[in-house]
């Protein structure tokens, strides 16, 4: 009998299915989300996942998963565990077209495992409002109501930009919304943030203790006048577990959170929520490191779907209907390398949208220990620039005339004290020469004192991009990755409308930064100043959903407008990116799309 | 999280001593003559270029030191003096007592055995006991240490830290990779047994005697040298140099997990003041008795340090060295430009 392959060690859940309904590239946020209402309704589905499996007894009903993931900062930062490595997976940078893209380590590279990138923060997850969901219709309306309002990317200068509205509304995917938060178990304070949307359900847990330095900063902030009134710090929804929920514990706030994967199954990752059920309920098949090169097609139906296996053989699913959840970048690549699948429009890859982050900064005399804690605790929301309950955006008078700004959500932020990566790599290596301590007793005492571990603290705000066709993800002419396949070429550059909130944001973070106790404050340089990409891990368009098949890749159902039996349902889909993390927003859609493709009503899986 | 930047600027204006141009890593071609006495000079310091030279193959591998050994006796020493020399001893201990160079040789050796020694194992090191979810208190129960369960590599993990460690030319499955790059990426134990011989090179010329010989003023003069165009920024690692990677090793070889074979007995982490994996104790614990967290009075969560406070509850802030705030002081200059957020 031969041995038993390494891919065949690899496959979970149904492993007897053979021929399936559906086929799901990607095990994230989206495609496990899916899976979960796909498997439920009956369906027989295959979830091809690209990355390795970081846990054992995830398909074993009898015990619960154990996680592979740990309190280990030579895993994580120093050496990418859960990284997609950028060694075998190389992606392209520039600003603009003309340019040369040049290969660059960390293109706002997301993590790949199974579960996908959802756990690799701090499962922060706000809803997105009302009116983002009409930005389009409400910017013009405003301007054709509001003498001398200018805004970037509307009206003269309409041509710079493709603002448009989502096919679908915020009371569409409302119920969606209260599914979601209920599966992957949300904790947060209804009440608490004037500018949230209204909700169906409270939030199905309650708040931890809160971090020192999300107090720190919510003092510092209720401090802050913003238009003539004081601003409204409020608890950070988070997908992590504040109580026994559903089989996982109680996060016990260790304080490595971001960039790990959780130890204990408190974080929601997809991984032990939404895929675990599937893989329980006898319609799911599961193959890890199972890496997608291709999808082929025959007028518009998809055909098959093509991919190496961990032992690097090239195998083949031919599947009734194609999912692609594999994140905007590589979502929108897999069309490409499939002979311009679904791209009747021009449309496939276009519109990428990163938010643009201002990250203000100070120094706390006293130690912020942000080691403990699940990263992100509290934040506000009033810089998002709408009116409260989000159902309209707001409109400032400044000295030039009105105009809106639309930031974004802010997170309340300190280093984890990680102190190889974010106190000694900083000090001794990323410091100009003459600025740090490159080796010594001034390292070893700089190390002591932790001057950026222990004493930094920031705010992060979200800005939302305009989206621009110009902004986009490629085929780069000449680089080639481990597969030998043409590797993503990212083209992005910072557009007026997202530069002037953040403008107009900045001296307000800084005062809240001073408010909060710090002497001085500090604005990060942004990355577009180094030529660099952006490092949100907010990544979102590609193929953006729209009515209009001239205009858009997909419906309001995740469907390719060119492909009978073609769907996205990952951070691709969207028209525009909002100013909120994104992934609450992405469940919500996977959601409803599975749903709708399934035939079946939230709450029913 | 918060990923600093900061913008380049132009070299710094403290005067250093200069590398001989000759030592610089772009110097001219070196003539016969030359090349024949570097290389009896090489051979004499116990290093075999022929051998470093060679791709890495099985026989190679056959003939090895044993398992999990790849330095040369002197190769060795000469790594634990640089360790020492980036984080010194003192009242505490420095990078060669914590053990930075084992943690070294333990990176560059990780896939001598079929048990990678890569990424540790999950979810628990033992170091803290599991909270008593009754009452939210510690118990007294404590997980096996899982960290030291190495966990296999992941196909492409495995083709990724091939060609890290032996270099990109011996691994089939970079061909495509480096074909379109046009260059091939050199292996980590490559560069140390080349850079570690070069360390000599520029201690002897410049000092008269290997690097272990000289007293550490001596081997720190030769430090600031080796950072001055000794070594050639690596197209394939972000440009960075080798004296960037010891420096970024050597501190990941005393701050690091010690199942990594450095830190060793968590000194380093005694040494800074760090807590270390707080896994599965963490900084609150559930308490069933009252459907709420409870916090650890001397590692609070939501509440400042209890050594900062100071009577009636303010804050009296621990006095920061003066090494720490310098670091502070070159942020805020740093930044300063950046500081109206127009600047994008």
């Amino acid at each position: 009998m031969p041995p038993r392959s390494r891919a065949d060690g690899l496959v979970l859940g149904n492993r007897s299915l053979s021929r399936f309904d559906v086929c799901i590239v990607g095990s994230g946020a989206g495609g496990s989300t899916a899976a979960w209402i796909l498997a439920a309704a009956g369906l027989d589905v295959c979830v091809l996942e690209s990355g390795p499996l970081t846990y054992q007894h995830l398909d074993d009903p009898k015990r619960e998963p154990l996680a592979l993931h740990s309190n280990d900062e030579i895993k994580y930062g120093v050496r990418g565990f859960i990284d997609q490595l950028a060694a075998v997976e190389p992606r392209t940078f520039r600003q603009h077209d003309g340019q040369d893209a040049r290969v660059h380590g960390d293109v706002n590279v997301l993590p790949k495992l199974v579960g996908g990138a959802f756990g690799h923060a701090d499962c922060a997850v706000p809803r997105f409002a009302p009116v983002d969901f009409r930005l389009k219709s409400a910017v013009e309306e405003l301007i054709a109501a509001t003498p001398g309002l200018a805004v970037p990317g509307f009206g003269a200068d309409a041509a710079s930009a493709r603002f448009a509205d989502w096919p679908i509304s915020y009371d569409d995917l409302e119920p969606y919304y209260a599914e979601v938060e209920a599966v992957y178990g949300v904790h947060g304070t209804t009440g608490d943030n004037p500018f949230a949307p209204r909700r169906s359900t409270p939030y199905p847990l309650p708040p931890g203790k809160g971090m020192y330095l999300g107090h720190v900063l919510s003092d510092g902030a209720r401090r802050t006048s913003f238009l003539g009134e004081p601003l409204h710090p409020h608890v950070y929804p988070s997908a992590i577990a504040t109580r026994p929920y559903d089989g996982r514990p109680a996060c016990v706030e260790c304080g490595q959170c971001a960039g790990y994967g959780c130890p204990s199954n408190a974080k929601g990752s997809p991984a032990v929520t939404t895929l675990r059920r599937a893989l329980l309920s006898g319609h799911c098949q599961l193959r890890a490191e199972a890496h997608v090169t291709g999808l082929t097609a025959n007028g518009r139906v998809v055909t098959g779907v093509d991919y190496v296996d961990a032992d690097g053989r090239r195998q083949r699913v031919e599947p009734g209907v194609v999912i692609l959840a594999a994140s905007p970048v590589e979502s929108a690549r897999l069309c490409l390398l499939s002979g311009d699948l679904g791209n009747s429009s021009g449309q496939v890859g276009r519109n990428l949208m990163f938010h643009l982050q201002t990250n203000a900064n100070g120094f706390l005399p006293n130690r912020v220990h942000g080691h403990r804690g699940h990263a992100v605790s509290h934040g506000l929301t009033d810089f998002r620039g709408i009116e409260p309950g989000g159902e309209t955006l707001r409109v400032f008078s400044t000295p030039d005339g009105p105009r809106l700004y639309l930031g974004g959500i802010c997170e309340f932020v300190a280093p984890q004290w990680q102190v190889i990566t974010e106190d000694g790599y900083v000090y001794a290596t990323e410091l100009p020469p003459g600025f740090g301590a490159r080796s010594g007793l001034a390292l070893k005492n700089a190390m002591r004192g932790a001057p950026l571990g222990q004493h930094l603290l920031g705010i992060i705000m979200q800005a939302e991009d305009a989206p621009q066709a110009t902004n986009r993800v490629d085929l780069d002419p000449t680089v080639r990755d481990v597969f030998g396949l043409p590797v993503p070429r990212i083209t992005y550059a910072i557009h007026e409308f997202e530069r002037q909130a953040r403008l107009f944001y900045t001296p307000f973070l800084r005062r809240v930064i001073e408010n909060a106790g710090a002497p001085q404050s500090f604005v990060n340089p942004c990355e577009g100043l180094t030529g660099d990409p952006p490092t949100s891990r907010h990544v979102l368009g590609t193929l953006r959903m729209g009515a209009d098949p001239a205009t858009s890749v997909t419906d309001a159902d995740g469907r390719f407008h060119d492909l009978d039996n073609l769907y996205a349902c990952d951070g691709s889909v969207f028209t525009t990116g909002s100013g909120y993390n994104p992934t609450l927003t992405i469940l919500a859609v996977a959601a409803r799309i599975a749903h709708r493709l399934a035939g079946t009503a939230p709450g029913a899986a | 999280m918060i990923r600093l930047r900061f913008p380049t600027v132009p070299a710094s204006v403290t005067p250093r001593p200069a590398l001989p141009q000759a030592l610089r890593w772009d110097a001219p071609p070196v003539t016969a003559a030359a090349l024949l006495s570097r290389r009896q000079f090489l051979a004499a310091a116990g290093v075999v270029l022929a051998a470093a030279a060679l791709p890495w193959t099985g026989v190679r591998r056959a003939v090895a030191a044993a398992r999990g050994r790849f330095f040369t006796g002197h190769e060795r020493r000469t790594l634990g003096a640089l360790c020492d020399r980036i984080i010194p001893p003192d009242g505490d201990p420095g990078g060669a007592a914590l053990g930075a160079a084992r943690y070294i040789e333990g990176l560059l050796t990780a896939l001598d055995r079929s048990r990678r020694r890569v990424y540790a194992g999950g979810p628990y090191s033992g170091r803290q006991p599991f909270g008593d979810p009754r009452d939210g208190t510690p118990s007294r129960r404590r997980p096996r240490n899982a960290f030291r369960r190495f966990l296999p590599l992941s196909r492409l993990q495995e083709i990724a830290w091939r060609a890290e460690l032996f270099g990109s030319a011996g691994v089939p499955e970079m061909a495509a990779i480096d074909a379109s790059l046009g260059s091939v990426k050199e292996g980590l134990r490559d560069k140390y047994r080349a850079a570690l011989a070069k360390v000599d090179q520029v201690s002897r010329a410049t000092s008269g005697a290997r690097f272990v010989d000289l007293d550490p003023a001596g081997q720190d003069v030769v430090l600031l040298l080796l950072d001055q165009g000794a070594f050639a920024p690596d197209p394939r690692r972000n440009g960075d140099t080798w004296p960037t990677l010891l420096v970024r090793h050597t501190l990941e070889g005393c701050f690091g997990p010690p199942e990594y074979g450095g830190n060793r007995k968590g000194a380093g982490w005694r040494t800074i003041g760090y807590e270390g994996d707080s896994q599965p104790l963490g900084y609150a614990i559930y308490s069933a008795a009252i459907d709420d967290y409870v916090e650890r009075p001397d590692h609070p969560l939501s509440t400042p340090d209890p050594d900062e406070i100071g009577p009636g509850g303010t804050i009296v802030p621990n006095p920061l060295p003066p090494d720490a705030q310098r670091i502070q002081s070159s942020i805020l200059t740093l930044t300063a430009p950046f500081g109206g957020g127009g600047l994008c």
